[in-house]
């Protein structure tokens, strides 16, 4: 048998069912595994082994009885540090929370764990899901498996490193601006933003109510289809929750592709304020051929401005999370990391009229960007511009002052957006594209993603520790 | 049409922080005039000027 770490999720469920393997066995292999390798990337703030090894336990008992919960049953995965876990901390990487011990879990943990799944523990993370890696914070920063001189991406770091390292078979992060897909697309890792309402914040540390939505990272789309089956659903205890059908996104991941039409945003990395690297540059162009070679039609199609979306959601964003934090940031502003205390406390100096133009303006881009996509399944672009930043101190206290961000348009818009890899750059480091869907067509996001990964050598590399 | 709020000078940028209610260093106060500034800058592309009923995305209901 292949190294157990490797595996897939639906194929070491097939090979749970057959009798082949037990869930202690898988759990063991990751929990061996972190214990050899994780202290070069520093992907895990804790793990917890005993109660990983109960539920893989659990899992085998109910499966050798002929119990089979589905697709999930008997695998560990591991949970971004906002992920409100019971009897476990949840500090949000944050000496605010260092001691914060919840007593229930967050409605997304609760389902996984109704799934069979097993907890490995809790991940890294940027500070409350918003401010850099500096040393001022109670944890290690989680550094890159593909070469640790450079950033993971943010804020789920720590999903996207351990899912690329093989220290997990699936992990929760978080996206308001990206969070989900920039440590996917920066790791070469698969990863999902939901449809804003799909997935239950219940039990997630927010940074920005309007926008904040949880979802998967995992080695390939079809494994984070499987994560994301067990977690779609209305949550009456979620303001944002949307009542939407039940959806077999795993049979989703093995739909063909022929035909389907998508709208390449091309002049998003392509425009006034930026051009990719050259290795992006080439990854889009292969892919999209790719993608034509698979039978979809891909054209060039014109959308807002990436600009536009990229200040609309950064003012919604600076103002909901102060909004948030304000209470702490005036009582207890030496107890945040450097670069998060500013960013929280920036939404001070933005007017009414400022977040309700900005709220406005959101509104418009939506309707925008669907006129856009009409006659179109799918948007792509790219993920990022080009290789991770270095870890340098003192970190960028603004960061939104850079290039605008390629992610920041789907999180404007609410629609479900993934990250795909496609290669690596003469550097060794990940290159990604983003697919998107209409607003909970999450189906249509997985069948592409999932028929490009087959389509290509990808999914075969993984970073050497 | 685009935003036209002009950028407070750091003495102007003070003034306005010790109404925040925030305790800020003066490193903190620097660090915010730069980042309020950039705000700024890339809100020009934000229309200040709407029909004055258009609604913003609500997520409140009142059947709940």
């Amino acid at each position: 048998m292949t190294d157990l770490t490797t595996l897939g999720i639906a194929e070491a469920g097939r090979l749970m069912a057959r009798g082949e393997l037990t869930s202690t066995a898988l759990t063991d292999a990751f929990l061996t595994r972190i214990a050899a390798v994780d202290h070069k990337i520093a992907s895990y703030v804790a793990v917890t082994a005993d109660d990983a090894r109960n539920a893989a336990r659990q899992a085998d008992m109910e499966m050798q009885g002929g119990l089979r919960r589905g697709p999930l049953h008997g695998i560990p995965l591991a949970l971004k540090d906002i992920y409100e876990t019971a009897g476990v901390k949840t500090t949000g990487h944050s000496h605010l929370k260092i001691d914060y011990v919840p007593a229930i879990d967050a409605a997304s943990v609760r389902k996984l764990k109704e799934a069979g799944a097993v907890m490995l523990g809790k991940l890294g993370t940027h500070e409350f899901a918003n401010g850099a890696m500096t040393p001022d914070q109670p944890f290690p920063p989680v550094l890159n498996p593909w070469n640790t001189k450079y950033q993971p991406g943010g804020s789920s770091s720590g999903s996207g490193a351990a899912v690329a390292a093989a220290l997990c078979m699936g992990a929760m992060g978080s996206d308001t601006g990206g969070s989900i897909r920039n440590p996917a697309g920066y790791c070469a890792t698969a990863g999902i933003k939901p449809t804003y309402g799909l997935v239950s914040r219940c039990g997630i540390f927010p940074l920005a109510f309007s926008l904040d939505t949880a979802g998967p990272l995992a080695w390939t789309t079809e494994d984070c289809a499987l994560i994301l089956g067990a977690l779609a659903g209305h949550d009456p205890n979620d303001q944002g929750s949307a009542k939407t059908e039940k959806v077999d996104y795993g049979a989703a991941a093995q739909r063909p592709i022929k035909g389907m039409r998508i709208a390449l945003a091309r002049e998003w990395y392509e425009g006034p304020d930026g051009q990719l690297s050259p290795d992006m540059a080439k990854g889009m162009e292969d892919a999209v051929r790719v993608f034509r070679d698979v039978g979809a039609v891909v054209e060039d199609v014109t959308f807002p401005d990436v600009r536009d979306y990229h200040i609309c959601g950064r003012v919604i964003i600076t103002t909901e999370a102060h909004a948030i934090h304000r209470r702490d940031v005036i009582e207890r502003p030496e107890k945040f990391g450097y670069t998060t205390r500013r960013r929280f406390q920036l939404g001070a100096f933005i007017s009414a009229e400022q977040y309700i133009s900005a709220l406005r303006f959101r509104r418009k881009l939506h309707q925008d960007t669907r006129e856009a996509m009409r006659g179109y399944d799918l948007v792509m672009t790219a993920n990022h511009w080009g290789a991770p930043e270095i870890f340098e101190e003192p970190q960028q206290i603004f960061h939104f002052l850079g290039k605008p961000s390629l992610t920041m348009p789907f999180n404007v818009t609410g629609q479900p957006a993934a990250t795909v890899c496609c290669g690596f750059g003469a550097d060794g480091m990940p290159l990604a594209f983003q697919l998107a869907g209409r607003a909970f067509d999450e189906a249509s996001v997985f069948a592409a993603g999932a028929a490009y990964e087959r389509a290509t050598p990808w999914r075969q590399r993984r970073p050497q520790l | 049409m685009p935003s036209s709020i002009k950028a407070p000078t750091l003495e102007e940028f003070r003034a306005r922080a010790a109404l925040t209610g925030l305790t800020l260093t003066e490193e903190d106060i620097g660090h915010l005039h730069k980042g309020y500034v950039g705000l700024l800058g890339l809100m020009e592309r934000i229309p200040q000027r709407w029909a004055w009923a258009a609604e913003p995305p609500l997520v409140f209901r009142a059947d709940e």
